[in-house]
C-alpha cells in the first residue's frame, strides 16, 4: 500500500505537472502557429477600451449574469472559491505577505470555502443532468465535475478535521515540508502524510488532483486560458 | 462514403482553420447559457436548434478526426464519424443557423456560431450536398465578373428604362445622368442589386444630395458567401473592387444587403476606398443638409428592423435612428438593446433558396413575428434585402397587417428637394 501511495505522491505529481505544462504548451503553440483570423469577429457597438472590456467579459461573466442570473452566482461564487484555494496551497508551501492583507490561518475562509465550492459543484453537476444542458454536455463534462468534486470534497476534509474538529495529527507543517521537498526535487513523505488517519483523504485529493492536471491541456478546462483571447475577438 | 472522399472533406475541414475557429473548437463548456439566443430554438423549441448543439455537431468531428483523444478516448468527448449521415446533420445545421451570431451576445466566451459552421457549409460543398441553387447563383455572379462586355449591353438598356421611371418622378439637373455608369474618378461607387427597387429610390437620393456617383455593373450579393464557399465568396467580392480600383472611386456604398456589406466592409481588406452602407450615406446626406426629408410622408407607427449583418456585425446602428428620427415623428424602437435584435430568420442564404426553405423561415421567426407585433407599428422598415423578403413573407404568412418598406425607399419618397412638385 505505501509502495502506492509513494507513486501517486510522488512519481504521479511530477508527471502530472509535467503533462499539465507541456501540454498547455504544445496547445498554445500550436494554436498560435495557425494563421490569425483575418477578418474581425467584433460584435457591434463597440466599447473603448477594447482590451479592458475583453477583461471585464473574461473576470465577470457579464453574459451569465444578465441571461442565467442563478448560474451566474454559482460560477461566479465557485470561480472565486477556486482561486482563494490554490492561493491556500501556495500559503502551505511558503508565507506570502500580500495574501495575508487579511489576516487569516491556512486555509483562508476557515473551511468555508471548501464547503461553497462542495454546494457549486454539485449544482453544477446536477444541472448537468436537466434538459436542456443535459442534451448539450458529453461524457467529459460529467467527468471533470465529478473530479473536481472529489478533489474538494477529499481536500475540503482534510481542512475541516483540522479546523473544526481539532484533528491536529496531520498538520500544515506536514504539507509544508512534503510540498517543499516536492518543489526541491528532493522528494520525501513526513510520518503523518502517509501513515495518520486522514492520510487516505491526501493521497485521494491528490491522486485525482493529478488526474486532472493530466485531463487539462486536452478538455475544456482549456477555456481558461483562451477566454480572455475569445473576448477579446468579440470585442474587436 | 470511401476513405478518400472523407480524406478530401477532412481536407476541407482543416482549411478552415485559424486561430480564432481553433479557440472556437476547443473551448465550449457546454453550459447552456446560449440556449435561449438562437431565433429557431426560440421558436420551435428543438434542442439541435441550440448555438452549442450546432457547434458540437462540428466539434465531435474535429475530436475524431483532429484530436488524439478522438483515438485514445472518442466516447469522452462523443467524437463522431463523418460519414453520411454526419452530412446530413452538418446540412441541418448549417443551413438553419442564418449566421445572426446572436448567440456570442450570450457565450461567456463569445462563440462564433456563423464561423463554425462555416466549416460544415464547406464540408457540404466537397460533399456535394449544398443547395445547389446557391451554387450556381455564386457561378453566374464570377462568370458575370469575367465577361463584363458580354452583358454589358443588356445592362445598359435596362439602366435606361430605370432612367425614364426616375426623371418622371424626381427633379433631374439639366446636362445630369439619372443613373451614371462607368463614371471614371467618381466620388461613389454604388453597388445595387438587381432589380429597380434598389437602384431607383438610391439613385433619387444621390442626385438630390448633388453625388458625384456611379453605377457599378456588377450586383452587391454574395452567393459565394451563402454557400460559404472562401474562393468565389472572393471572386464575387473582386470584380467590386476591381471595378473601384478601375474607376477610382473614393468610397464604395453598398445597397441594403446586409451579406454584401459585411463580405465588403470587413472581409476585403485594407482598400484605397471607403466602404459605407446605403444607411451610413443617407444619414450623411441629412447630417450635411444635403438633403432634406418631409416628415409628414409617413403619419403611422414606424418600426426599423436592424439587419443582423448590418447592425450587430456590421456596426451601423445609430445612422438608421437617425434618419428615422428626420423621416417621421412615430418612430418606436423594436428591441430596447438593438444588439438583441431577433434575426428575421432569413439569413444565411435562407432566403435566396426561396420556397425551400419558405416553411421553415416561417416556423422557426415566431419570435420575430411577436418582437414586431409588439411594437404596434404599423409600418416595418429594414435596410436589407434578405431580411425585407423575409419580413414580407412573415407579414403574409402571419396576417401582420404591415407595410413592409426598404428604409431608402422611404427616404425617396420623403425627399424635399430633388423632386418634382406634387409628386
Amino acid at each position: 500500500m505505501q509502495s502506492v501511495y509513494y507513486f501517486i505522491m510522488v512519481p504521479m505529481v511530477y508527471i502530472a505537472f509535467a503533462v499539465f505544462f507541456v501540454g498547455i504548451s504544445v496547445k498554445i503553440v500550436k494554436i498560435l502557429r495557425e494563421p490569425k483570423q483575418p477578418m474581425t469577429l467584433q460584435i457591434f457597438p463597440e466599447k473603448q477600451p477594447k482590451w479592458l472590456w475583453a477583461l471585464h467579459d473574461t473576470l465577470l461573466f457579464p453574459t451569465i449574469r444578465r441571461h442565467k442570473p442563478v448560474l451566474w452566482v454559482f460560477i461566479m461564487a465557485f470561480h472565486i472559491c477556486l482561486l482563494l484555494l490554490l492561493i491556500g496551497h501556495l500559503e502551505l508551501m511558503a508565507d506570502f505577505a500580500v495574501f495575508q492583507i487579511i489576516p487569516h490561518e491556512i486555509f483562508i475562509g476557515n473551511g468555508f470555502v471548501g464547503l461553497t465550492l462542495v454546494v457549486c459543484l454539485l449544482y453544477l453537476i446536477f444541472r448537468r443532468f436537466q434538459s436542456p444542458v443535459k442534451d448539450l454536455s458529453v461524457p467529459e463534462d460529467y467527468y471533470l465535475l465529478i473530479l473536481l468534486f472529489l478533489i474538494v470534497l477529499f481536500g475540503s476534509e482534510m481542512d475541516w478535521a483540522r479546523r473544526w474538529y481539532g484533528y491536529e495529527e496531520l498538520a500544515v507543517e506536514d504539507y509544508n515540508a512534503y510540498l517543499l521537498s516536492l518543489l526541491a526535487f528532493k522528494p520525501e513523505l513526513p510520518y503523518n502524510t502517509t501513515f495518520s488517519g486522514h492520510s487516505f483523504m491526501l493521497v485521494l485529493h491528490i491522486f485525482f488532483a493529478n488526474l486532472l492536471l493530466i485531463f487539462f491541456p486536452f478538455t475544456q478546462l482549456m477555456h481558461s486560458i483562451l477566454a480572455l483571447p475569445m473576448n477579446k475577438l468579440r470585442r474587436g | 462514403m470511401d476513405s478518400n472522399t472523407r480524406d478530401d472533406l477532412l481536407d476541407l475541414f482543416r482549411s478552415k482553420f485559424n486561430r480564432a475557429m481553433k479557440y472556437y473548437l476547443e473551448t465550449c463548456t457546454r453550459c447552456g447559457v446560449c440556449t435561449e439566443a438562437c431565433h429557431v430554438y426560440a421558436s420551435t423549441g428543438q434542442t439541435k436548434y441550440i448555438a452549442a448543439y450546432r457547434h458540437e455537431i462540428i466539434r465531435r468531428l474535429y475530436k475524431k478526426y483532429f484530436k488524439a483523444r478522438g483515438k485514445i478516448w472518442p466516447s469522452v468527448g462523443e467524437a463522431k464519424i463523418l460519414d453520411d449521415v454526419a452530412i446530413e446533420e452538418l446540412y441541418d445545421a448549417a443551413y438553419s443557423c442564418t449566421g445572426c451570431r446572436r448567440c456570442m451576445l450570450y457565450c461567456p466566451f463569445g462563440i462564433d456560431t456563423q464561423m463554425l459552421m462555416s466549416i460544415a457549409k464547406l464540408i457540404l460543398i466537397g460533399a456535394s450536398a449544398e443547395p445547389e441553387i446557391l451554387t450556381m447563383l455564386a457561378d453566374t455572379s464570377v462568370e458575370k465578373g469575367k465577361s463584363l462586355d458580354l452583358f454589358k449591353d443588356g445592362f445598359m438598356m435596362g439602366v435606361k428604362r430605370l432612367e425614364a421611371q426616375i426623371v418622371e418622378k424626381w427633379q433631374v439637373e439639366a446636362g445630369q445622368t439619372a443613373i451614371p455608369v462607368d463614371v471614371e474618378g467618381a466620388d461613389l461607387l454604388y453597388v445595387a442589386l438587381a432589380g429597380a427597387h434598389s437602384i431607383i429610390p438610391a439613385a433619387a437620393v444621390f442626385n438630390a444630395a448633388g453625388e458625384n456617383w456611379t453605377l457599378s455593373f456588377f450586383e452587391a450579393v454574395n452567393f459565394g458567401a451563402f454557400v460559404g464557399d472562401p474562393t468565389k465568396t472572393k471572386l464575387i467580392l473582386d470584380r467590386i473592387i476591381n471595378e473601384a480600383t478601375r474607376l477610382n472611386v473614393k468610397e464604395v456604398c453598398v445597397c441594403e444587403c446586409g451579406t454584401a456589406f459585411r463580405v465588403m466592409k470587413q472581409l476585403s481588406g485594407k482598400q484605397p476606398f471607403k466602404v459605407s452602407s446605403i444607411t451610413d450615406v443617407h444619414a450623411r446626406y441629412i447630417r450635411e443638409g444635403r438633403i432634406k426629408l418631409d416628415k409628414s410622408k409617413f403619419t403611422q407607427t414606424v418600426t426599423y428592423h436592424d439587419p443582423c449583418q448590418i447592425a450587430r456585425n456590421g456596426g451601423v446602428i445609430d445612422e438608421a435612428r437617425y434618419i428615422l428620427q428626420h423621416l417621421t415623428d412615430h418612430y418606436t424602437e423594436m428591441s430596447p438593446d438593438p444588439r438583441y435584435n431577433w434575426c428575421c430568420g432569413g439569413g444565411g442564404g435562407l432566403v435566396a433558396l426561396g420556397d425551400e426553405t419558405l416553411d421553415f423561415r416561417m416556423k422557426s421567426s415566431r419570435v420575430k413575428v411577436d418582437q414586431v407585433q409588439a411594437t404596434g407599428a404599423k409600418i416595418l422598415t429594414t435596410a436589407c434585402e434578405n431580411c425585407h423578403t423575409q419580413l414580407d413573407n412573415l407579414n403574409e404568412h402571419y396576417k401582420m397587417g404591415l407595410e413592409v418598406r426598404f428604409l431608402s425607399s422611404m427616404v425617396a419618397e420623403a425627399l424635399v428637394n430633388g423632386k418634382h412638385p406634387g409628386a
